[in-house]
């Protein structure tokens, strides 16, 4: 009391506010230690109202106020506000002084004060004006706050209005006040900063007043359930007559977040505390009953991160875990969060201790020790994190309503970007993305993890990936918390704030304030509140634009988080399609190599072949032309069409994947291709013959439409290989899928086919008419039986020769025919591709290996899906095959007739049969 | 006492304050890439941010965290100082403006730590002495009317570095042996392991029993 009076009101800072309807002025005239004293001595002599006049009826409904409240003031005044009329006690001693307080200060004698005390964070005043015929306008209202910070807020009278006339006042500036302040030591004037969390003590300091305060709660509410001792927040409102005329002064709830010991367990108005009052921890007491699983999960755990220590140690933590846990139980129910929060960190304090001290512990190094107690931290906190509101988001906290308000505001900033938070994020870079998704999985398992621990290692390793994320070399916090900010933005966690609070209240303090994940908490913390306090000047963003995206619905912004989620399904299902490509581009490379090998067996091999026709050529000049050969091809293709068709018809009319997967068929049927090819080049010296001019083989292709094409095959196989096999890798994959591009390798099967029927139908005549063979196919055919036993070549020679002119003209129909027959059902416009081919062939031989090359190039897709589908296997053997068709083309160069009878009777047989029908 | 290379006697926190791109992260790293003591393993260093130093004879394990700048976060990283032994303050002499704000960070440091906690001023880039925006002198005066202990550095080079944050430890230890600082506080930035059992790590559990049934 007397330091009030020794305040110099000369030395006081007056601040003030002046807006429209509004002259405030406000400053810190008492010093912190004197407030102290005086507030603590308020707290000793002021009773409050109770009964009738602790209750408030708003709209015809009768509500406890929501603070205690009690009335001062000269004799005979009262008051009146809300239909309640509050008698005015007799000034009690402090009260008084602050009266003569003020008036030293302003020079107002005040007559009458409403002395408003908020027990806890829910306690509040509402919006109110003062404007009570009571109260006489030409006085100001003072207002003196002691305690905690609260927020005082002022809203003009028209803010409540639409329009331009609602108006936003700025509000009484606690805080801005705390800071201009120097006065910031501990209240208790020790020298150490004070701490608004601590309620202006140091910690030290508050911790003590705690305990005091404690102390002093129990035996009060052990002998008086008056809820007035206990002590908060205290606002005076010392109130004469107001004199804000123009002026309307509102106080809008009052609301602070929960702090230290300021909700007590007969806290009134706190409905769950209150409740659990009502039915006595007894009632719970017996049910807990740790499960023998804990002991259990412990022991296990136990042999399995310690195998080294001995079962001592074992002993010692599960004692502990069991006691520690037993504790909490007990005092959950009849201690505030704070308070348990407390007694949690002592209990770890108390374990460290003793492991410390005890003998058993005597060999266990530091960092051990350290693990050890995460040990016992971890299983005494997973069990205790499963009790519904035991330590997590506890009865009595506003965890949860936190928690769904945190989200909806997560949710209503959806629409902020990384552009906004000035966060280099690359979020077309595929690994950027992946690693955002992972932090987000990581932030969305915190939820999770049960213990403290855990959820710290999952802050720790979503951190990790928002610092990957960040991509600089030296991580720096600069970049991290935009980025961690962003990942929560879109994380959305659930539960976030009863996380963070339940890590904050029951990790082990000493891990929180040091190491790695004590840091990422950390900077999870101040994203956390850097969400909750986002403005327009935060994101440095224009006001109104702000304002504008979050008045937009929530459902609007809100998809973002689901467009992320999908489109990193999506991004992930395009990954697995890549793979799936890229596997195929292998198989497409070893399907090229096998297809080269093959190209190049094939000319080799048909260099040889040609070598060897030459060498038969000059082995045996051929000048005798067979007339009846012509009938005889002419009726051997066509039977050897279906000679073929067993192979090709399959192609032909099967989907490119059967015809492919076939394709030890088609191998086949190169090989007899390939087999017969010899053969027919056979033949060509014989046209050669008639046409005395032209005598290498090459000019023979040229001018003979068959022979090209027959030839044709054979080299057709490199180029168009080589041609498709680029553009496979980008193409494979759709080819697959679409069974149309099929037609076109069917033609180009068709078309092998059809060269093989031209092939087939002379190297069926002529394989053996060079070899002799020859006569005896004949022999089978009409002419032959009689012809074969004695005639000559020469004999065949003339024949030919005579036919010479029929010769070509049968053999063009025939080739007209053909083109129908080899498709075999399908029409010649299918062949489009090839029809060119066959055209040419007849006109310009030597450009065929162009035209096919082009042909292939433009039938890409076709090439692709042949070459893309398992080729290579059937492949293989067909390389085998061809080497083996080597030997035996080297056999039947021998002119040895058997082999070519070997293969032949079975299609002779048939065409023998049908010719006579 | 346990002596292996890496049985630290004190963990040390310390922040790195300042203005966004003054190159805090850089001095963290510049400090703890260096983290190879003679006689210690690789292993050490892994950690964290951490690196170990040894003042008077005592090692001493210093947990530095990197602090976001920029000013939009000023309001909401409060919680980084908390418990914070040393306070590295830096700005970067080749831009003024990241001088003009050191009041500020200053204030915030006061307001937020102890009384014990040391706060060392950094003049960083001093490579780029060409371009300086600040004189040394201007800087010192600073320092010393705030009673900060100061040193122009450069993460680049490394000049200085070690200076600083061992200059800081020492100051740390120091008001550690006058008794100015508070091991039992949990805030102090300071944790002890006690080499030698029966040292009291906490303050004795004074309620023991604060039941209320």
């Amino acid at each position: 009391m007397e330091k009030l009076k020794e305040i110099n009101g000369n030395s006081i800072m007056w601040k003030s506010i002046k807006e429209e309807g509004l002259d405030l002025e406000y400053c810190v005239p008492i010093p912190v230690s004197v407030a102290r004293n005086l507030f603590l001595e308020l707290e000793d002599t002021l009773e409050y109202f109770t009964g009738d006049l602790a209750k408030i009826k708003v709209f015809g409904k009768i509500y406890p106020l929501p603070r205690l409240q009690v009335a001062y003031g000269d004799p005979v005044i009262t008051y009146t506000y809300s239909n309640i009329t509050v008698p005015a006690l007799p000034w009690p001693a402090p009260v008084f002084a602050l009266r003569d307080f003020l008036f030293k200060l302003k020079g107002v004698k005040y007559d009458f004060v409403l002395v408003n005390k908020y027990r806890n964070g829910s306690d509040h005043m509402g919006e109110h004006r003062d404007n009570e015929p009571d109260l006489d306008p030409s006085y100001p209202i003072a207002s003196i706050s002691l305690g905690q910070e609260r927020p005082f807020i002022l809203k003009h009278k028209d803010a409540r209005k639409p329009g331009k006339y609602k108006k936003a006042i700025p509000s009484g500036k606690m805080p801005s006040l705390r800071i201009d302040q120097s006065d910031l030591k501990c209240k208790n004037g020790c020298d150490y900063f004070g701490n608004p969390q601590w309620q202006g003590y140091c910690s030290k300091c508050h911790r003590e007043q705690m305990q005091r305060q404690r102390k002093a709660e129990k035996a009060s509410s052990a002998t008086l359930p008056k809820p007035e001792q206990k002590k908060t927040e205290r606002s005076l409102k010392l109130s004469t007559h107001s004199s804000f005329s123009k002026f309307e002064e509102k106080r809008l709830r009052q609301s602070e977040t929960l702090k230290k010991a300021n909700i007590l367990k007969f806290n009134v108005f706190k409905k769950s505390i209150a409740d659990d009052h009502d039915h006595p921890p007894e009632k719970r007491q017996p049910e807990f009953k740790i499960p023998a699983m804990v002991n259990e999960n412990m022991k296990r755990d136990f042999r399995h991160r310690f195998p080294t220590l001995t079962p001592q140690i074992d002993r010692d933590a599960r004692i502990f875990v069991h006691s520690f846990i037993m504790d909490v139980i007990k005092w959950a129910n009849v201690t505030t969060v704070d308070e348990l929060s407390e007694m949690v960190q002592r209990q770890y304090q108390r374990f460290m201790k003793h492991m410390d001290t005890s003998s058993h512990f005597a060999n266990v190094d530091s960092d051990t020790k350290e693990l050890l107690m995460d040990f016992v931290e971890k299983h005494a906190m997973t069990y205790l994190h499963e009790l519904p509101s035991v330590v997590f988001s506890p009865s009595g906290t506003d965890d949860e309503r936190l928690d769904r308000a945190m989200s909806e505001r997560i949710q209503q900033l959806s629409w902020v970007g990384e552009k906004h938070l000035e966060c280099k994020l690359d979020r077309n870079n595929a690994t950027c993305r992946q690693l955002l998704y992972k932090a987000i999985s990581e932030l969305l398992g915190m939820d999770s993890a049960w213990s403290p621990g855990g959820k710290l290692a999952r802050v720790r390793r979503c951190c990790r990936h928002v610092l990957q994320l960040c991509g600089t070399a030296p991580a720096s916090a600069d970049d991290l918390l935009p980025a961690l900010i962003f990942t929560v933005l879109k994380a959305n966690p659930p539960r976030l704030v009863s996380n963070i609070n339940f890590v904050t209240r029951f990790c082990n303090a000493q891990r929180l304030m040091t190491g790695e994940g004590g840091y990422y908490f950390t900077n999870l913390c101040c994203a956390v509140s850097f969400i909750e306090n986002l403005t327009a000047e935060s994101l440095s963003m224009d006001r109104k634009e702000f304002d504008c995206y979050m008045a937009m619905p929530a459902s609007i912004g809100g998809s973002s988080w689901g467009a992320a989620l999908s489109l990193h399904g999506a991004t992930r299902e395009a990954e697995e399609q890549r793979a799936i490509v890229h596997k195929l581009m292998e198989q497409t490379q070893d399907v090229r190599a096998r297809a080269e090998q093959l190209a190049n067996n094939a000319l080799t091999f048909e260099e040889q072949i040609a070598k060897k026709v030459q060498d038969v050529l000059q082995k045996t000049p051929l000048e005798i032309k067979p007339r009846r050969e012509l009938p005889r091809l002419g009726k051997l293709r066509d039977f050897a069409a279906p000679l073929i068709d067993l192979e090709p018809t399959l192609d032909a009319r099967k989907p490119n994947p059967e015809l492919l997967t076939k394709e030890p068929e088609i191998v086949s049927s190169d090989a007899e291709f390939i087999a017969r090819e010899p053969e027919h080049i056979a033949t060509e010296p014989e046209f050669i013959t008639r046409e005395p001019v032209l005598i290498t083989t090459e000019p023979n292709l040229s001018t003979r439409e068959p022979i090209p094409e027959a030839l044709q095959p054979v080299k057709q196989m490199e180029p168009t290989i080589e041609v498709e096999e680029p553009k496979l890798n980008i193409l494979g994959f759709e080819v697959i899928e679409k069974e149309s591009p099929c037609k076109s390798p069917q033609n180009w099967y068709m078309k092998q086919t059809n060269s093989l029927e031209l092939l087939t139908p002379s190297p069926l005549g002529f394989t053996p008419f060079d070899s002799r063979s020859i006569d005896e196919l004949i022999t089978p055919d009409e002419f032959g039986s009689d012809l074969a036993p004695g005639l000559s070549n020469i004999n065949y020679d003339i024949d030919l020769s005579d036919f010479s002119g029929d010769n070509s003209i049968a053999e063009d129909a025939p080739k007209l025919e053909r083109d129908p027959f080899s498709p075999e059902g399908l029409k010649k416009d299918i062949f489009d591709p090839f029809a060119p081919q066959t055209s040419r062939d007849g006109f310009v031989p030597l450009e065929n290996f162009d035209e096919f090359s082009l042909v292939d190039s433009r039938r890409n897709e076709s090439s692709d899906p042949f070459e893309v589908v398992h080729r290579n296997d059937p492949f293989g053997p067909n390389l085998q095959e061809n080497a083996g068709f080597k030997g035996s083309k080297s056999i039947l160069d021998d002119n040895d007739s058997p082999t070519a009878a070997c293969l032949l009777p079975s299609p002779l047989l048939p065409q023998t049969s049908e010719k006579p029908t | 006492m346990t002596s292996g290379p890496y049985n630290y006697s004190y963990i040390f926190k310390y922040i790195i304050i300042g203005d966004m791109g003054v190159g805090k992260s850089c001095l963290l790293h510049q400090f703890t890439d260096k983290k190879f003591m003679a006689d210690c393993p690789h292993t050490i260093g892994v950690e964290f941010g951490t690196r170990i130093i040894e003042v008077a004879g005592q090692k001493i394990k210093l947990q530095i965290w990197d602090t976001a700048g920029q000013e939009r976060f000023r309001a909401v990283t409060r919680s980084y100082y908390r418990g914070a032994a040393g306070a590295l303050m830096v700005y970067d002499i080749t831009r003024r403006s990241t001088y003009n704000h050191l009041s500020s960070w200053l204030t915030d440091t006061r307001n937020l730590t102890n009384p014990s906690t040391v706060i060392f001023l950094i003049g960083n880039k001093s490579d780029l002495d060409g371009q300086r925006d600040v004189t040394y002198e201007e800087a010192k005066q600073f320092a010393d009317e705030n009673g900060l202990m100061f040193v122009e550095a450069s993460a680049k080079t490394g000049q200085n570095v070690e200076e600083a944050f061992l200059e800081t430890a020492k100051k740390i230890y120091q008001s550690i042996q006058d008794g100015r600082l508070d091991l039992n506080a949990a805030e102090s930035g300071v944790q002890h392991k006690p080499a030698s059992p029966g040292r009291p790590l906490a303050a004795p559990p004074a309620a023991r029993d604060p039941c209320a049934c």
